[in-house]
């Protein structure tokens, strides 16, 4: 909590306002009363939410069909907190087309500098940046060996579970490891509107011997539903969900190539184990709970019926147990 | 660009049912000095969402509309026929008065809020009703709220019914309102709304309000099926639950080929 550290400033303060000011002569009353404004003070600063976490509970209040607005709308209210909130909340992704390669990427804030994005196919940002920071941003290496593999690969993936959509990754290197997000979009055409984005995040630590790597993911799933009838003026069901996993899994091969492999065949599964799980859940809440929440507030079946009609169960319960 | 004031103003519009005061709380946190322009955004809050107080000196709890409202923060209840004080911020009642029907409807209203009650607990659980005299008297509205929140369980729902009967034309008009947060580390929200145009089956109350459960039931049927469409449509559109190979990627075949190769698994050799 960073109001404890507050907490035992004011506190020390306190003390030494009491010993400078009052030296050996402070009287009893003198020192209850600054000892009662002290814990006054505390009691305030211990009550005041940490502005970034009230933010954070905001958006996930809020109706997720306007995450976007709403975050510009906080972020105008405490412009402090924007490079914080846009690096931490996911919003719906763009795609841009790429004008070495002529195909679609995904923008999100880790291909971001400043206007510029940085496609995965040609690894340029568009419209260029100075020298100087692409040398610092642009990927090399193995780390863009690995981010070409996996967009290759992630490509695959996409056409066969999503047949259609768009799908980016990005990698960056970490002091040890690296790190990237894997993302796709796929928009719903013909009747009743839809959209999904997915966005993980992974952070890879790897062992000294290169024979094993951590993997933490954190993954997002925004899942945006509409349906507009005769007989339903309009349904939106819209939202996000979020889970993470970590996984210590092996890395096969002793050579470089075999490594880099080894990272790009553990990150494919995890991905796809996260998005299997989690199109399941998305399942269970989008039409199970929200249904039954529904009939948790209405029953079709009159209630006096419903009662009846558990009596005459309890009742037939009853007698077969005699 | 909105001002401060417009912008914590449609947060408080926007709380889902139940978390009124945890909106509030995050506003205070990120802009305190805004909390005090809040006042008209509570009372709109309220009105919109049909808030219930509970009455002074009564177990009764009361809705809180612009049908039933008298103006200077006052609201009558015409079931108990008082009318209260409501500080819209704390969604609390005080200052209780006598306040008699004063309606050309008067037995109406009566005999609907005798009906439209029963009927109402024929099918929630729990629920509030309010019927008020409206359009500058000529017709009645009957409203009906039901809230069942969850928050142990991160979920919180309400639905809101309005219906507007016209006793010298005998229509039966109404909007049918139901919004459902869910958030346990997400953030879900179903809302959905639907006019009806009813007969008012010849104006008794019993037909009325006869009238109204019917078109509930089949407005809950038709949303029932509408989640079913959207589950077994654009849901199952947007990603597959496997591959039409019915078989995972397999990953360590994947890195060096490209799209339009047969690499989906399920190959048999």
């Amino acid at each position: 909590m960073p109001t404890t550290s507050n907490s035992t400033e004011l506190v020390g303060f306190a003390l030494l306002y009491l010993i400078y000011f009052c030296g050996g002569d402070a009287d009893l009353w003198t020192t209850l009363i600054i000892l009662d404004d002290l814990l006054e003070i505390l009691e305030e600063v211990d009550s005041m939410a940490d502005p970034f976490d009230a933010a954070l509970d905001l958006l996930r209040r809020l109706p997720p069909s306007s995450t976007q607005q709403n975050l510009t709308g906080i972020i105008s209210l405490r412009p402090d907190l924007e490079e914080d909130l846009l690096s931490s909340v996911d919003v719906a992704l763009t795609a841009r087309r790429c004008p070495t390669s002529g195909r679609d990427y995904l923008c999100c804030d880790y291909n971001r500098d400043g206007n510029s994005y940085r496609s995965p196919w040609s690894n340029a940002f568009e419209p260029p940046i100075e020298p100087e920071d692409a040398a610092e941003l642009v990927p090399g290496g193995r780390v863009r060996r690995m981010e070409e593999s996996l967009n290759a690969g992630v490509d695959v993936y996409r056409e066969l579970y999503y047949e259609g959509g768009v799908s980016s990754a990005y990698l960056w290197a970490l002091d040890e490891g690296f790190a990237g997000v894997v993302l796709f979009k796929k928009t719903a055409s013909g009747a009743g509107k839809g959209g999904w984005d997915s966005i993980h995040v992974l952070e890879v630590n790897e062992a000294a011997t290169k024979r094993s790597a951590h993997y933490k993911l954190t993954s997002t799933v925004i899942l945006d539903l509409g349906l507009s009838s005769s007989s339903i003026d309009n349904l939106d069901l819209a939202g996000n969900l979020t889970r993470q996993t970590q996984s210590d899994l092996s890395l096969g091969g002793f050579r470089e190539a075999e490594v880099e492999q080894g990272h790009v065949v553990n990150i494919g599964r995890m991905v796809e184990d996260m998005e299997t799980r989690m199109r399941n859940l998305l399942q269970e809440v989008y039409f199970g709970k929200a249904k039954d929440v529904v009939g948790d507030l209405r029953s079709i079946q009159p209630l006096s019926e419903a009662e009846r009609d558990k009596a005459a169960h309890r009742e037939v319960i009853s007698k077969m147990g005699r | 660009m909105a001002s401060k004031q417009s912008t914590v103003a449609s947060f408080v519009e926007a709380a889902p049912p139940g978390e009124l005061s945890n909106v509030v709380a995050d506003i205070k946190a990120l802009a305190p000095s805004e909390v005090q322009s809040l006042e008209p955004a509570f009372k709109k809050y309220n009105e919109e969402q049909y808030t219930t107080v509970k009455l002074p000196g009564s177990s009764e709890t009361v809705l809180v509309s612009a049908y039933n409202s008298l103006g200077n923060g006052r609201y009558f209840d015409s079931a108990s026929q008082t009318s209260f004080e409501v500080d819209h911020a704390s969604q609390k009642a005080s200052s209780p008065q006598q306040h008699p029907t004063d309606s050309q409807h008067a037995d109406l209203i009566r005999s609907l809020q005798k009906s439209f009650s029963a009927a109402a607990s024929e099918h929630f659980p729990s629920s509030t009703v309010g019927i008020f005299p409206a359009e500058s008297h000529s017709a009645v509205a009957l409203l009906l709220v039901a809230n069942k929140y969850s928050p142990q369980n991160f979920w919180n729902g309400r639905w809101r019914s309005t219906y507007i009967l016209n006793p010298s034309s005998n229509s039966l008009t109404g909007t049918i309102k139901v919004d459902v947060h869910y958030y346990e580390d997400g953030n879900v929200r179903m809302s959905t709304s639907k006019k009806v145009e009813l007969s008012s089956g010849g104006g008794s109350a019993e037909a009325v309000v006869r009238e109204i459960a019917k078109a509930e039931n089949k407005f809950q049927e038709e949303l029932n099926r509408a989640f079913t469409t959207l589950a077994e449509g654009s849901f199952k559109g947007l990603r597959r639950q496997l591959p039409v190979t019915r078989q995972r990627v397999e990953w360590e075949k994947i890195g060096g080929y490209r799209l339009g190769q047969d690499i989906g698994g399920g190959r048999t050799k």
